[in-house]
């Protein structure tokens, strides 16, 4: 891929407007705690969770709350927050070294409830935002994404060693040993961060996914389920434990018009990330991750764990005798086409590159999963409706990176039918 | 110029798009219309789910690659065609006329066997209301490879029908068939017509033509010469009197169905299937130790009591008949193989292993291998079954 960012990190301009995103929260009812008007300091709780009403969600700016827009089936989509000239924090008691060894797991997690940090932690296997009364056999931290467009250790650790450690300190609290993973080639030699890596891995996109370190470290169903939260989160948590503020700044990876990370602020509109050219017509913007990225309108905001927008091309043109180009341009998997014999980067496109057809069982998806799910029999046992067949399968193994669905040659919506599938069968046996 | 031809069809389309959409008077022909139009103008398409990029390799590519796979026995079998027409008919037999002549021989066959297929493919398209599928088009060459050049055109139409219909659009349609669509239409035709599919005087496509006039010419293969070979015979030997040394088996200037009998053209295209990753090389190699594995066995087993084909070196076996073309084109069909890669090694031997079986134990089949594939076929879903369960139940459960 082209347009990886280069390594150093540009200050984003002062923006005028935030907002939380609670539609993309996976798997939260919120009960709204402001209404339009309202105002509010950063801080200020904004919604909690109805079915976990301990857990509140805070606001990532202080001012006045000036639109809160519902989407599909009155889902909150987004709460917009106009910023003062001045922003107030609310003030919370900071926890040091010594009062975080003295608290039990009861405390830590009510505190990092109530100061809007536990929704940066996620479990295993659903990827939602974990309940207080979840005992998690391990939890996972890895220092480096593998997709080229996220913020690698390298950027966002730099200078912010100790509070990692003490971020690391507090999630160790929480009752399950800490398993921090860090890269082949990038590792970690600070002093402070070294001595808590725990695991190593190497290899391509998602070898570093918590999904997929729990899945090839394993050995009994009891570690199935697990919590796992990324790199820059443990900052974010760290940060709002030690100092008594809600942490709102964040390094986020843009990759036009040129690959650069940027210092920007939770919830800030995406507009403010780009600039000129790079906002032009014909353009997708994918917000966290280049495989597992949603589609972003361009009036949209950073959500509360994402670091990543990348710049695609839209779709163009039909080609004329597309399928039987030589094809050194185009960019697969497989060894259909000249491309494999000249991999180069190349800028992404947003483009099936062919329709849609029934399944011919060629297994590409099969060879490429990274969790060992024989992918065609598992979807079909879906398509059949034999969820159980499927859960046999490794359905809830699946860490949706989407990478069945981009080699599909019958273009089948794989990764999504097992997230929506999987998402359907947690929602029935909460 | 490519970008004028681009517009104009563009153009050319979207006038036509009306009459097909839902309301329009022929919207029931709408696969056809999109067919074509995706034929010549490949979509572009935005990803409505995430990931939103995605590889460019599509079922078009997947099966135009098979296609180009085939051309090669594809040309050499019009070349053969016509060379032996004119040979047995003391014709000239200089390249360009006797590549003219096996096209007048061949291409009608093709061009029946897409029709026909064609027809069938897009009217349960229509009626199921789902696009025609690309697979078509390597059914639709695959089966007219596998005929003798004599073979009726009405033969050819019913024997499309059959697979097309029967072995294929009845159990779904494309992706959930049980048996290769292209061999069981060559199934069909072998046991509904055994006069023109078998013995040795359909081989050779006389045209009537010619001066000399001589219609009935006849040939004997060399599986035919093989099953009737003395016990006492070598078959080696019986083949090289015959004109079939090996180099002529491999090389594949003799008579046959119109695609088997170059295995030399047939390894060309293996060897693209394989380089581009489209077909299984465990199906291919797997078979190709089946046959070599029980043609050593059956000479360990040899003596004067049993046929001669006993005795035969293994690798005959693979220059002859249909052997190579069905285990390259036939047995790897992905629909109709196992999806899981030990089943694949397994089927693939027991495929060269049934085939050879066939061949040198069964008198009444002088072929083997179309019977073995279909045989294999109804015991894929079952070996899936099988190593899917095994696969399974090493996982650690997550539920």
């Amino acid at each position: 891929m082209a347009g990886a960012p280069a390594p150093k990190i540009e200050k984003g301009p002062a923006v005028s407007s935030v907002a939380f995103l609670p539609e993309i929260l996976p798997a939260i009812k919120p009960r709204l705690l402001v209404k339009n008007g309202d105002t509010v300091k950063i801080g200020t709780p904004l919604f909690k969770d109805k079915n976990n009403p301990d857990v509140l969600f805070l606001s990532p700016g202080g001012g006045t709350v000036t639109e809160i827009l519902y989407g599909h089936r009155r889902a909150i989509s987004r709460i917009v927050i106009q910023t003062g000239r001045t922003e107030d924090h609310e003030r919370f008691d900071p926890v040091d070294k010594e009062q975080l060894a003295a608290m039990d797991r009861k405390e830590i997690i009510s505190v990092l409830m109530a100061r809007g940090l536990w929704g940066f932690i996620r479990n295993l296997p659903y990827r939602t935002i974990p309940a207080a009364d979840e005992t998690p056999a391990s939890i996972w931290v890895s220092l480096d994404p593998s997709d080229p467009f996220q913020v690698p250790s390298g950027v966002y650790l730099k200078g912010n060693e100790s509070l990692f450690a003490f971020g690391i300190r507090a999630l160790e609290c929480l009752g399950a040993p800490v398993f921090v993973c860090e890269s082949l080639g990038s590792e970690v030699s600070h002093e402070a961060v070294a001595p808590l890596v725990t695991h190593r891995v190497s290899g391509t996109y998602p070898a570093e996914d918590p999904g997929v370190l729990l899945y090839h470290t394993k050995t009994s169903p009891r570690e199935n389920h697990a919590w796992f939260i990324s790199g820059q989160d443990v900052l974010m948590l760290a940060e709002g434990l030690s100092t008594g503020r809600y942490p709102t700044e964040r390094i986020v990876s843009v990759s036009a018009p040129a690959g650069r990370y940027m210092k920007t602020r939770l919830g800030a509109p995406l507009a403010s990330l780009l600039s000129g050219e790079a906002a032009g017509e014909n353009r997708r913007w994918i917000m966290g991750g280049l495989f597992r990225g949603r589609s972003v309108p361009k009036d949209g905001y950073l959500g509360l764990t994402e670091t990543s927008l990348l710049i695609a091309l839209d779709a163009g043109d039909p080609e004329l005798f597309g399928f039987l180009r030589p094809g050194l341009k185009k960019p697969t998997a497989s060894r259909t086409f000249l491309y494999a014999l000249h991999k180069k980067p190349f800028a992404p496109l947003a483009d099936m590159h062919g329709e849609e057809r029934a399944c011919i069982n060629c297994g590409k998806c099969q060879a490429i999963c990274p969790v060992d799910i024989m992918v065609p029999f598992a979807y079909k046992s879906i398509y059949a409706g034999e969820i159980e067949d499927a859960l046999a399968h490794g359905l809830l193994d699946c860490v949706v990176c989407g990478l069945c669905s981009f080699v599909c040659p019958a273009k089948i919506e794989l990764a999504e039918t097992f997230e929506s599938t999987r998402h359907a069968y947690h929602q029935d046996r909460i | 110029m490519g970008r004028r031809i681009e517009k104009s069809l563009r153009a050319l389309f979207d006038r036509g798009r009306p009459h097909f959409e839902d309301k329009g008077r022929l919207s029931r022909l709408r696969p056809f219309y999109e067919a074509t139009e995706t034929f010549f103008l490949h979509p572009a398409i935005a990803p409505k789910n995430k990931p939103f990029v995605r590889d460019s390799l599509d079922l078009k590519r997947y099966m135009s690659i098979v296609l180009i796979a085939l051309m090669s026995p594809l040309l050499f079998g019009i070349y053969n065609a016509g060379f032996h027409a004119r040979n047995a008919s003391g014709l000239s037999t200089d390249f360009a006329t006797v590549f003219g002549d096996g096209l007048l021989i061949v291409l009608p066959i093709i061009i029946v066997s897409y029709a026909v297929g064609l027809f069938w493919e897009g009217l349960f398209a229509a009626i199921r209301r789902h696009p025609v599928s690309e697979g078509f088009l390597v059914t639709g060459l695959l089966f007219p490879l596998t005929l003798p050049p004599t073979i009726p055109l009405w033969q050819v139409a019913a024997g499309i029908t059959f697979g097309v219909v029967i072995g294929k659009e009845i159990f779904g349609g494309t992706g959930r068939n049980l048996f290769n669509p292209a061999l069981t239409a060559r199934a069909f035709i072998f046991f509904a017509y055994p006069v023109q599919m078998s013995g040795d005087a359909v081989w050779i496509a006389v045209r009537e033509s010619v001066e000399n006039g001589i219609n009935a010419v006849s040939g004997a293969t060399p599986l035919a010469l093989a099953a009737l070979a003395d016990p006492t015979e070598r078959i080696e030997a019986v083949f090289a009197n015959n004109g079939y040394a090996f180099q002529t088996l491999f090389f594949g200037n003799h008579i046959g169905s119109i695609g088997e009998t170059s295995t030399l053209c047939i390894l060309a295209g293996a060897l693209i299937l394989l380089i581009t990753g489209i077909a299984s090389y465990r199906i291919m190699a797997g078979a190709f130790i089946g046959a070599i594995a029980i043609g050593a066995m059956f000479n360990a087993l040899a003596s004067p009591d049993l046929p001669a084909w006993f005795s035969v070196n293994p690798f005959y076996h693979l220059v002859t008949g249909g052997f190579a073309f069905g285990v390259v084109y036939m047995a790897t069909d992905p629909v109709t193989a196992p999806g899981t890669d030990k089943s694949k090694w397994i089927y693939g031997f027991l495929i060269g292993a049934i085939a050879v079986m066939v061949r040198v134990i069964n008198p009444a089949f002088p072929e083997g291998v179309m019977l073995a594939i279909l045989f294999m076929n109804i015991f894929s879903p079952l070996m899936e079954y099988t190593e899917t369960r095994i696969r399974i139940r090493r996982r650690i459960p997550n539920v």
